[in-house]
């Protein structure tokens, strides 16, 4: 095999994982990987739980060291080096060093980009103010932890409530901060439906974490020693003596665009199934490159770690110089995260972005529990399906609840990408024994209502859709037990317990829409069936029930 | 004063509420009643309750799945 030189610019995941990939397909390459940074190849998804002190010391991050590159795989990593140009025609990259501002020129025969993305900074007054951060890279996590240890920070505001800022913010709290999440789109977790980040939102407030949304930064105001003293928002000014800028990342790809290589519809690199570019010899791999959405066959990008040592893998074997060829077909912009006991993930199409797309859109959220009710430590987690209406194919899925969401979330994953119809999600075989699921799992329970749905055996009110509903005249039923019912109930709701609903039906008006409601929804069907029977026309049911409910209850 | 051991768990929505309300009834005021569930709902469940029906809760753990409650009747 072919002794060619590899030159690797960036050496986190995408990076070190095609260098030492690429090292085992092909022993005589001589890789070099260059970094801006002082760390190579450490845990940046852990940097959240390291600031709550759930992970104790930074070396816990770092999966290796430089120097074990060159032991361990015979791979040099020269860190602290900034790549300045690329030089297609000569194969070469001008590289300065940060530490010593030398300037040399590195030679290749493939080269990689794996440059990553770096936090966007909102382009507003005051933002060079001193205690105001970003949660990138181990230096950046440990500064932010010593700052937390050494000044007693009490209030913290994080701005952007996506996934980064939520763990930051869960993190915060559990130092004992104050903690305010200010997010711009009208509801946290913008990737994911309303009804499901509402939910999210309800159970963070519960926890204590303070959320606007909808609310955009306006400056930061100094504290009069330079430091960050307070933040002012469109809806008033918030005390802060930290804020952790969390509203996203953009790819590294100045360096790119600068030598024409070319960049896609999102902005990150074009690429093909081999993490090619559009110029001879140069890949790209990681955050700095655009995927293929699987479902919709369009580009996007979605910086995922997962993502980034695949396709890192994926060009390894493609350069390497060996007969094996690999190709990434594409992703589903698959996310899982842990908030206090809350675990949230999705995959797929978001409802939302089903109908952008032109579908004919069904969901159904429907609690059930993640193993068997009466095994200790079972949860109620609750699934949105949304699937298409014409080919009952699968088109995402978002799950949360405190049980275990990732195996459902990985179910859908894998019937999504092969193609599945929800009628074949229901008949899955998939493994039951009480500690680990109910003998009909909540995937499949979820595909049943679904297609109980689809077959118009009945018809689901959004909890989102239901205040519109209840001020055009439609009523609401509560067929939980009186006792459940004075617990907890929904506003402006009446409580006719599933076993009076037919001696009692002569309370119901019949030219009025009638939407039923309990605990998860199973006793509202069985309602709904026994109405219909006595010839009620307009009735229908709260999706996900109290369970899934995710606005205030008395 | 008494003190009584329910046995919930195992019992879905509505089971260990409706036990609740039932026993809760039957005891004088001053007595203690020890619910042991498995259905997690019940920890929101039962601190509602015991603040809608103006009952002490003395006690709220969990442990290795099972959730277990002390009430006071006031």
């Amino acid at each position: 095999m072919k002794s060619e030189k590899v030159l690797i610019i960036g050496g986190v995941a995408a990076g070190t994982k095609a260098a030492a990939k690429a090292k085992r397909e092909n022993p005589d390459l001589k890789i070099v990987i260059l970094t801006r940074d002082r760390h190579v190849s450490y845990a940046g998804c852990g940097l959240p739980y390291y600031l709550g002190d759930v992970i104790k010391e930074e070396k816990e991050l770092l999966v290796r060291r430089p120097k074990d590159f060159l032991i361990d795989y015979d791979i040099e990593v020269i860190t602290e080096m900034e790549a300045l140009k690329i030089i297609p025609e000569e194969k070469t990259v001008v590289v300065k060093s940060l530490s010593t501002g030398d300037i040399k020129n590195f030679e290749y025969d493939k080269l990689v980009l794996a440059a990553g993305a770096s936090p966007f900074i909102p382009p507003v007054e005051g933002k060079g103010l001193g205690n105001i951060v970003t949660v990138r890279t181990v230096t950046e996590a440990t500064a932010i932890k010593n700052l937390i240890n050494e000044q007693g920070i009490r209030e913290a505001v994080v701005v952007g409530g996506g996934m980064i800022g939520l763990e930051v913010a869960e993190n915060l709290l559990l130092r004992g901060i104050g903690t305010t999440v200010v997010e711009l789109a009208s509801h946290i977790l913008p990737p994911y439906d309303a009804d499901v980040a509402l939910y999210v939102q309800k159970y963070l407030g519960e926890k204590g974490i303070k959320i606007l949304t909808g609310t955009a930064i306006k400056a930061f105001e100094d504290n009069g020693q330079g430091n960050v003293g307070a933040v002012i928002t469109g809806a008033g000014t918030l005390a802060a003596d930290l804020v952790v800028l969390a509203v996203g990342v953009r790819p590294n790809v100045d360096l790119a665009r600068e030598c024409g290589i070319a960049l896609g519809t999102t902005g990150a690199i074009a690429v093909d199934e081999s993490m090619k570019t559009n110029i001879e010899d140069i890949y790209a791999a990681g955050d700095c490159a655009e995927n293929m959405n699987l479902i919709t066959g369009k580009p996007v990008w979605y910086p995922m770690g997962s993502t980034a040592n695949k396709t890192g893998r994926v060009a390894a074997i493609n350069f390497a110089g060996t007969a094996h060829k690999d190709t990434m077909k594409g992703v589903l912009g698959t996310s899982v995260l842990k908030l206090f006991e809350l675990n949230v993930g999705k995959t797929g199409l978001s409802e939302r972005d089903a109908r952008t797309l032109g579908y004919d859109v069904e969901t159904v959220l429907v609690p059930a529990q993640d193993r068997a009710h009466y095994y200790p430590g079972s949860h109620m987690i609750v699934t949105k399906l949304i699937v298409d209406r014409k080919t009952h194919l699968v088109l995402g899925g978002q799950i949360y609840g405190e049980g275990v969401v990732d195996k459902p979330v990985d179910i859908l994953v894998t019937a999504i990408t092969f193609g599945s119809t929800v009628e074949q999600l229901a008949k899955l075989d998939l493994a039951y024994a009480p500690p680990f699921s109910m003998a009909m799992s909540s995937t499949i329970v979820a595909a049943h209502v679904m297609i109980n749905k689809l077959q118009g055996r009945f018809s689901g009110v959004s909890p989102l859709a239901l205040k519109e509903k209840m001020e055009a005249g439609a009523v609401l039923v509560d067929v939980r037990t009186k006792d459940e019912y004075f617990i907890r109930s929904i506003p402006g709701s009446i409580n006719i317990p599933l076993r009076h609903v037919v001696d009692r039906a002569g309370e119901l008006d019949r030219n009025r829409e009638i939407i039923i409601n309990c605990k998860v929804g199973l006793r509202s069907y069985m309602a709904s069936l026994k109405l219909k029977g006595l010839g009620f026309e307009k009735v229908s049911i709260l999706e996900g029930g109290l369970i899934a409910y995710p606005l205030e209850t008395k | 004063m008494a003190e009584k051991h329910i046995n919930a768990r195992g019992l879905q929505c509505p089971g260990p509420i409706v036990q609740i309300f039932k026993e809760a009834q039957a005891c004088a005021v001053g007595d203690i009643l020890c619910i042991e569930v498995t259905d997690q709902g019940f920890k929101k469940d039962i601190a509602a309750w015991c603040k809608k029906t103006k009952n002490e809760l003395l006690s709220l753990e969990e442990e290795g799945g099972v959730i277990k409650a002390k009430i006071k009747k006031c």
